[in-house]
């Protein structure tokens, strides 16, 4: 800059970015991110054994023929009522992940304590290609995608046959006709073009749609052509609960080909997995 | 569709629905059945009775309330809801004593809870009492009435009626068992209530409550001894009767 007086004089010109602070800024936002990735990554913990067959197959890959997964309190607790209460399953792994509604335990190497939300793997003793899935943790929209890639990265793909088992409250069901008290809770079902067989129940019909992990796992099944059926039971009671649990029955069947399932349940042990609120809840009389 | 409408409760749908309401009445499904039968010196009022927690005071928890000597009522639906309502009427009752020197008329006492009901249809931010009444007693001239109210405000008068969670079977069951000679005599009366209630009362005698006014006496709970008794009774009527069938189809 020239003054009036003829000397020079130099100046900053504000016209110019100030590199050092930019850089820094951005810096920080990338690292913010990173630590947020970081932070919502799923991870899967599986037990020793397993681990170990995973590092000995060449491909990093479990055999799996049939894997059930169960979405939702009252899904995961008909799996443990019908399925899963004799001695014959292994505790195999847990997906640990973190969102704002699923906080879950810092250190990943540490199970989920039983009852607590969560999302855990068994396999049958006898039929090691059969593997179960409770989920009741809820994982977050931008986890979904994760968790199907890496629990399916898992797997063998070839033979694999996927069940999912859901629930979902019944005033979500879009339907012009007025459904009585004693319609509900009732199944529904969504198949994936590679799967052959009759379902067991009404398909679902339109405009309904099916959201969260289930709608996850079976877009997945579709986009890999994995034959999959989805069990969706609409219930009218927000907590586990002992009639809703009965309705995923008639999946039965298609379990008991698998494997060896108690042949008769009694509501009491039902009544165990359902909790009990209506002595609690003094709502309604 | 009925997202939009169903927010506020002065709102109408542009179908004529008044979402608020009809949620209330979904609510009252959610209560234990009750049901109430008019015979012709007695009214009876049965319930299903709800299952108490183990360190519960269980007289606490009643789902048949006396209004005042000659009427009293069973609800079904949101139990907070009940107990405003009814104590709304137990002081219309007294204060209609008081004003008039007569007691209440079952039509009136069911007319004043139907009245408050039908205010908080029609006002904003309160929603509808998520329950429905059965209100049985006698008029000061000996007649025999049994009410049902609603949420929406509306009351009709009914010869047997059923409120609450398998209201619809019970309704069914009295359609067809409700006659003259199911009705002749009180304990007749009784073991219909009892037996509508056995439709679908899960395990038997010892979840079912039974209250009983008759004709210009006070309201009375039956014990569960007397019940468990007439339970006997109807399951040995059963036998005799499928009994006879066997016999009939065999000659």
């Amino acid at each position: 800059m020239a003054t009036f007086f003829g000397e020079v004089l130099s100046v900053y010109s504000r016209a110019v970015e100030e590199d050092d602070d930019d850089l820094d800024d951005e810096n920080e936002d990338e690292r913010i991110h990173r630590e947020i990735e970081e932070k919502r990554e799923v991870h899967i913990v599986w037990c020793p054994e397993v681990a170990q067959s995973l590092e000995d197959s060449g491909s990093n890959k479990l055999q799996c023929s049939d894997l059930i997964i169960a979405v939702g309190t009252n899904a995961a607790g008909f799996l443990s009522a019908y399925v899963l209460n004799t001695e014959s399953w292994d505790a195999v792994g847990h997906v640990s992940l973190w969102n704002e509604r699923s906080r879950g335990s810092s250190r990943q190497s540490i199970a989920p304590l039983p009852g607590e939300p969560a999302c855990l793997f068994y396999r049958h003793r006898d039929n090691p290609a059969v593997l179960v899935c409770q989920s009741t943790c809820y994982i977050a929209e931008d986890q979904l995608f994760q968790w199907t890639e890496k629990v399916f990265g898992c797997l063998q793909k070839r033979g694999l046959s996927v069940m999912v088992l859901s629930d979902s409250p019944v005033a979500e069901y879009k339907t012009p006709d007025y459904l009585y008290g004693s319609a509900v809770p009732f199944l529904r079902s969504l198949k994936s073009s590679a799967s052959k067989g009759q379902a067991l129940c009404p398909a679902l019909e339109q405009p309904n749609i099916l959201t969260g992990l289930p709608a996850a796992v079976l877009s997945h099944c579709q986009v890999h052509q994995i034959p999959a059926v989805l069990y969706q039971c609409y219930t009218d009671v927000i907590s586990p609960d002992s009639i809703t649990m009965e309705t995923f029955k008639p999946a039965l069947l298609c379990l008991s080909k698998l494997v060896k399932l108690e042949p008769c349940l009694s509501a009491d042990v039902l009544r165990k997995f359902a909790i009990i609120t209506e002595a609690q809840s003094n709502l309604y009389t | 569709m009925a997202a939009r409408y169903d927010r506020a409760i002065t709102v109408f749908s542009p179908d004529g629905h008044l979402f608020q309401v009809e949620y209330a009445q979904e609510a009252v499904k959610k209560g234990s059945t009750a049901v109430g039968i008019r015979g012709k010196d007695i009214v009876v009022l049965g319930v299903e009775k709800k299952s108490v927690a183990k360190l519960q005071e269980e007289r606490t928890v009643r789902k048949i309330c006396a209004l005042d000597e000659h009427v009293c009522m069973a609800f079904a639906g949101l139990t907070a809801d009940a107990r405003i309502v009814i104590n709304r009427a137990r002081v219309e009752c007294q204060s209609h004593r008081l004003t008039v020197e007569d007691p209440v008329t079952v039509e009136y006492i069911t007319r004043h809870i139907a009245t408050l009901k039908q205010r908080y249809t029609q006002s904003n931010g309160r929603r509808p009492f998520g329950i429905s009444a059965l209100i049985v007693g006698f008029d000061y001239d000996g007649t025999p009435r049994l009410y049902q109210t609603d949420p929406s405000g509306t009351y009709h008068a009914w010869k047997a009626n059923a409120i609450g969670r398998s209201a619809k079977t019970v309704r069914e069951f009295l359609e067809k068992n409700y006659t003259d000679e199911a009705i002749a005599t009180d304990n007749e009366a009784i073991k219909l209530a009892i037996k509508a209630l056995l439709e679908v009362v899960q395990s038997g005698g010892k979840n079912i409550d039974l209250a009983v006014i008759r004709r210009n006496q006070p309201l009375k709970l039956l014990e569960s001894k007397e019940i468990e008794t007439l339970v006997a009774e109807i399951e040995k009527e059963k036998e005799d009767e499928a009994e006879k069938k066997k016999q009939k189809k065999s000659t």
